[in-house]
């Protein structure tokens, strides 16, 4: 690994002036699962490693406020998977997080993490999506909050500006009753980087929200507000070319040596369908 | 531009203090300073876990921290699970399952393993094999490390 | 368990010898050993399968501070010194031209491992890429880019091709043999590689008038003499230091870039160190991918009348030991069946690849995934039962299955009969299960030479001293359970020296499953001349003659009483004290005339049965059980056989389901290291797994033991790819059997 300058602010404002000052050439450290091996491998050498976990605002925190629930930028995958808040209003976030790498790398890697580095196959991106995720980003102009669908643009690209960093995530509490499921396809049982990931939910108005993420380059989420999707009682015939339209999105790369394309897009339709089923089903059995 | 950073932790209940460089990583230095060899460096890419430590309680992949991260931390490695020379019930366990073949996966097992009792006294198999696939056998031990820790639960016979 | 202080006879499972240290952390493993004044080295490598090197500049690399040596091929002895186990083929540092992804160009040695990876990025080599073959296809294609200069193989007319060797083998004729029912298929292997936790280390330190190396190898004594050849040294003034390996499967035999450190301390007067990274581990290592066609010729009864097989293996740009692999894998290729006539063609192919190696099973998964598949179509075919087809095909004790080798050395059918019992053979299944059964065998060592010390010292306690390398398998235990059965003496009191060549007599190798037959009855001989000591002993003490004293598993029989061998030793050493020592040397030697240079020492058998279920939607194939029967002739340490034997299963499981090098098209490896080259983890394994053995002391080892280990791998492809099939009707006939793989062909069988 080559040889950086380590800062470890202590306050927010700290952090977002070195950020600012140094642009492109600092690199924030958070959970470091993914900086780490990139700066060993050398496809990243940053001037300065910008540690933010002695920050005090952004130390690991669940909590509910004003009908939200708040994620701070140091909360680990451990955290969110066990949580009681999140697994009860937000449970496929739970479980998306319960399979991002083994024990040891959800121990330290944060959600914040998960999201800036906006890979197409981060586990957590379609949850987000689906539960209409904000970021609450701090910069030099203050804070500000940005829907996660607008915060994604491709693999490695945020909108966050320069000398912007994720203060938290929060999720606004569902305000109908969902049922709601994350699933994905691996290479194998134990843990991989996802092939497919997929988040559905379906509330009680009968809208049906589906995300999903590795079969492009961003993680994209896609709502039935017709009430077909949801319905317990249509077939799968009539299901099927809703959810066709709402995959016409994929479009996975030819580069990908974990699977093809043609595999990838039959698997998202399977998930999609599995994911579907299993989130009326919870639904009408209100998990 | 080599940065240098003064740190101190506690490593298996022994207070250490040292200079470390900024890129340095705590598996480097859990070697290299403090030449605890029992922590073992494989993949360098927290996949194989054979460099499991405990930092306050979790275990981490002591490959992808940095040292100057651990600094005022609490940590466990392997020399510090038996207890006064004496195997603690994992480490016989181990052996007595025949959970070791070559050995070099083992450091990261058993810290795994640990923590993972130490969170949950009594995992079923499942939450074993979900806990410890964070843990890379070649040897492929996993049926007998299972056994190990199911005996030390005392879900099984020893 | 065995508790402190007690005799550990052969049959019970004490704790591995060794198992202390590997569990606190105190092993030392080379990467742990360090030496004073040592410097750190990296390897120079450029990111092509194949180029020409136009120059190598390292004066920015030298300017590195604390960075005490760049080494080019310039620097060594010219020309480049080469080596191999088999062909003097790989130079010590790339010669002109790089010919695999991965290959050495320079190294950098430097006070520190940070400035020895800042000299080795400022290291520039200029290169113009060239054209490579990674493939069979290309490799063999007439206008393919030769591998190997033609000047290296004089006299060779295969010399003008990618051909390294063609092995023949067979007996009767085949092209005159006929047949019911001809089945004929061309099966993939890809190319997987060992993936041993502990990545590979070398150590060089130069003295006066030698030099000591340090190495994971399994093979000490091996590379003691590549080592003492190449820098013109006498034998003796070579020292190898081989701590136990962290794991080797084959990958750690042969040697890699000892030489490179040894040349590299000598230049720069100091002890150098190289620590791969897994990465460099994968490009240093593998398995040889195949292609293998197999014409099956059966009677309507289910008999084989005829095999035929081809079998082209992939090796790597240097040989290795990979032809010996192909010869050796492909040699019994046919099965432990009797079939009147085969005729085995396989062909070691050189490519733009990183050299193939041993990896447990030495070449024979590969054929026999193809033939034994090939066995389960034919039986598909005529509608007989895939266990039955077997058992009338399969060799029984003494048949000359191949006719001018060693007979059948066991009952073989008892294993087969055990395994399909404990799989439930023929009992109804749910619908998407399937079951699979299949056999494998391997021919253990031709040829063998172990010498072994052993002194029983003044107390009652022992030392063994045995040159085999204990890397997992517990090589230790088992020579300390035979000192201890043999002398009485406590396991605990046994101490095993290993890994020393100035110390340790020498060893042929540690491979083919050989240790407990040739090193255990070297050692079983040393401990008989111990006997023999004790008993001149005790007819001296008691005024007998020598033929009325009978030492015997650890006591000495007197006419009317038994005495346990310290109340002799003691008083026969007398006040001095001192020690009687046992030397023993277990030797096979070469048979000139025969295709592999010598009979097998024994046959492993092992039959594998699996129990799959198959997710048609996503081609999810999850093995429900797995058992795996092996015939050991004997299990001098139970618990050490089945971890053996179901660490291999498992070990097949990942070149059956996940394993493969994927390559760019220029011959990169794209996935390089952990992350995406997928071994199993404990959640990847059998719902079930069951291993059990057959013991009918019948092999040539201490107490009738066979060598295993291997065994338990062999024929987990077949088997696992026969329960896809019956579970879903889909055909696979490449691995590995990834859910994309399995998916495309459940489409493939829908649409015919």
């Amino acid at each position: 690994m080559r040889p950086f300058v380590y800062a470890r602010p202590a306050t927010l404002p700290e952090a977002v002036a070195l950020l600012a000052a140094h642009g492109p050439d600092a690199r924030i450290l958070a959970g470091g699962t993914d900086l780490i091996i990139r700066l060993r491998d050398g496809s990243l050498a940053p001037a300065v490693v910008v540690d933010l976990k002695r920050i005090p605002e952004l130390r690991a925190a669940i909590g509910e406020i004003g009908g939200r629930v708040t994620i701070s930028a140091g909360t680990v995958m451990t955290d969110i998977a066990a949580d009681s808040l999140v697994r009860r209003h937000f449970p496929a976030l739970a479980e998306a997080a319960a399979v991002v790498g083994s024990v040891q790398i959800r121990n330290r890697a944060t959600l914040a993490g998960n999201v800036c580095n906006a890979s197409p196959a981060a586990d957590t991106a379609p949850a987000l999506l689906v539960y209409d995720a904000g970021i609450v980003a701090e910069g030099p102009g203050g804070s500000r909050h940005i829907r996660v669908d607008d915060f994604f643009v491709r693999s490695g690209v945020t909108t966050l500006a320069r000398g912007e960093l994720v203060r938290a995530i929060v999720l606004p509490l569902p305000t109908r009753r969902m049922g709601a499921v994350h699933v994905r396809r691996t290479r194998r049982r134990g843990h991989d980087l996802a092939s497919v990931t997929l988040c559905c939910a379906v509330d009680d108005a009968g809208v049906t929200r589906i995300a999903y993420g590795s079969v492009g380059p961003r993680p994209v989420l896609r709502i039935d507000e017709s009430g077909l999707l949801a319905d317990p009682g249509a077939s799968d015939a009539a299901k099927g070319a809703l959810l066709e339209a709402m995959f016409a999105a994929a479009s996975p790369s030819p580069r990908s040596m974990r699977a093809s394309p043609e595999y990838r897009l039959a698997m998202l339709r399977v998930l999609g369908k599995r994911a579907l089923a299993t989130a009326i089903e919870r639904l009408a059995k209100g998990e | 531009m080599r940065e240098s950073h003064r740190i101190a932790f506690n490593v298996n209940g022994r207070r250490r203090s040292l200079d470390v460089a900024a890129h340095h990583t705590l598996l480097d230095v859990i070697r290299d300073d403090l030449e605890l060899t029992g922590t073992k460096e494989c993949c360098l890419v927290g996949e194989c876990g054979a460099c499991t430590v405990i930092v306050d309680g979790r275990v981490v992949d002591a490959c992808l921290v940095l040292a100057v991260e651990a600094d005022g931390a609490e940590i466990t490695t392997v020399e510090g699970l038996a207890v006064d020379g004496d195997l603690a019930a994992l480490q016989a366990a181990f052996l007595d399952t025949g959970a070791v073949q070559c050995g070099f996966c083992t450091p990261g097992q058993l810290i795994a393993a640990h923590a993972l009792l130490a969170e949950n006294p009594h995992p079923t198999i499942a939450e074993i094999q979900e806990g410890l696939a964070g843990n890379l056998c070649r040897c492929g031990c996993y049926g007998q490390i299972t056994e190990a820790v199911r005996a030390v639960a005392g879900e099984i016979a020893p | 368990m065995s508790g402190p202080l007690r005799v550990a006879p052969v049959g019970c499972s004490p704790r591995r010898v060794g198992g202390h240290d590997r569990v606190t952390g105190f092993q030392r493993y080379a990467a742990d050993i360090h030496l004073a004044d040592e410097l750190q080295a990296r390897l120079v490598t450029i990111p092509v399968a194949r180029a020409r090197i136009i120059s190598v500049d390292t004066r920015a690399a030298r300017q590195v501070p604390g960075v005490r040596l760049v080494m080019t091929a310039a620097d060594l002895p010219q020309p480049v010194p080469r080596f191999g186990p088999q062909f003097q083929d790989r130079p010590v540092l790339a010669v002109g031209e790089v010919k695999y992804h991965g290959e050495p160009v320079a190294a950098v040695a430097a006070d520190s491992k940070d400035a020895a990876e800042e000299a080795a990025r400022l290291v520039r080599v200029e290169y113009e890429e060239l054209p490579a073959v990674f493939t069979l296809a290309a490799a063999l294609d007439p206008a393919a880019p030769l591998v190997q200069d033609a000047a290296l193989r004089p006299g060779d007319p295969l010399a003008g091709t990618n051909v390294l060797r063609e092995h023949r083998v067979g007996w009767g004729d085949v092209d005159a043999a006929t047949a019911d029912l001809v089945v004929e298929h061309a099966y993939t292997f890809p190319i997987v590689t060992q993936f041993a936790i502990e990545p590979h280390v070398f150590m060089a330190a130069p003295d006066a008038d030698g030099i000591a190396v340090w190495s994971s190898i399994q093979h000490p004594y091996w590379l003691q003499k590549i080592l003492a050849g190449l820098l013109d040294l006498p034998l003796a003034k070579v020292r190898v230091l081989a701590p136990d390996p962290g794991g080797a499967f084959g990958g750690k035999q042969h040697t890699k870039y000892e030489p490179l450190v040894a040349f590299m301390a000598r230049r720069a007067e100091r002890p150098v160190r190289l620590v791969l990274t897994l990465e460099e581990s994968f490009q240093a290592v593998r398995r040889a991918a195949a292609e293998v066609r197999v014409r099956t010729g059966f009677r309507t009864d289910g008999r084989l009348s005829f095999q035929d097989i081809e079998a082209d293996y992939l090796i790597g740009a240097y040989a290795d030991i990979a032809d010996r692999v192909v010869g050796k894998g492909s040699y019994v290729g046919a099965g432990p069946y009797v079939t009147p006539d085969v005729r085995i063609v396989a062909r070691s192919v050189l490519s733009h690849t990183l050299p193939s190696t041993a990896f447990r099973g030495f070449g024979n998964p590969q054929v026999n995934w193809a033939v034994e598949s090939n066995l389960d179509e034919g039986a598909r075919a005529l509608g007989i039962d895939r266990l039955e087809i077997r058992l009338r095909n399969l060799a029984h004790r003494g048949d000359r299955f191949i006719p001018f080798d060693t007979p059948a050395d066991g009952a073989w059918e008892q294993a087969v009969r055990r395994a399909a019992e404990l799989i439930g053979w023929g009992s109804p299944l749910p619908p998407g299960r399937g079951r699979g059964i299949a056999v494998g065998i391997k021919s253990g060592p031709t040829t063998g030479l172990s010498y072994a010390t052993v002194r029983l010292l003044a107390d009652g306690s022992a030392v063994v001293y045995a040159g085999t390398s204990d890397m997992g398998q517990g090589a230790r235990t088992v020579f300390a359970q035979i000192v201890s059965t043999e002398l009485g003496v406590p396991l605990d009191w046994v101490a095993v020296v290993m890994g020393d060549t100035a110390v340790v007599s020498y060893d042929q190798q540690t491979s083919a499953s050989r240790s407990t037959v040739l090193m255990g009855n070297a050692v079983l001989r040393a401990c008989r001349e111990i006997q023999a000591g004790l008993g001149a002993m005790a007819a001296r003490l008691n005024g007998l003659d020598a033929s009325a004293v009978i030492v015997e598993h650890g006591v000495v029989r007197l006419p009317g009483r038994e005495l346990p061998i310290i109340d002799v030793l003691t008083p026969g050493l007398g006040p001095l004290g001192g020690e009687l020592i046992g030397n023993g040397e277990m030797r096979k030697d070469a048979e000139p005339d025969h295709p592999l240079g010598g009979s097998a020492a024994f046959f492993e058998f092992n039959c594998t049965a699996i129990e799959a279920a198959v997710d048609e939607e996503t081609g999810d194939v999850t093995i429900v059980r797995h058992v795996t029967v092996s015939d050991v002739g004997k299990a001098i340490n139970p618990l050490q056989v089945r971890m053996q034997d179901e660490g291999a299963a498992i070990q097949g499981l990942g070149h059956t389901l996940m394993e493969h090098y994927v390559f760019d098209e220029a011959g990169r490896i794209r996935n390089l290291g952990a992350i995406d080259y997928r071994i199993p983890t404990s959640m990847d394994l059998p719902l079930e797994m069951q291993s059990d053995i057959i013991e009918n002391e019948d092999g040539p080892g201490p107490y009738g033991s066979k060598g295993m280990s291997e065994g338990a791998l062999l024929c987990v492809a077949p088997a696992v790819a026969a329960a896809v099939r019956d579970a879903t009707g889909a055909v696979i006939r490449d691995l590995p059997l990834t859910p994309e793989r399995v998916w495309r062909a459940l489409r493939e069988r829908t649409a015919r």
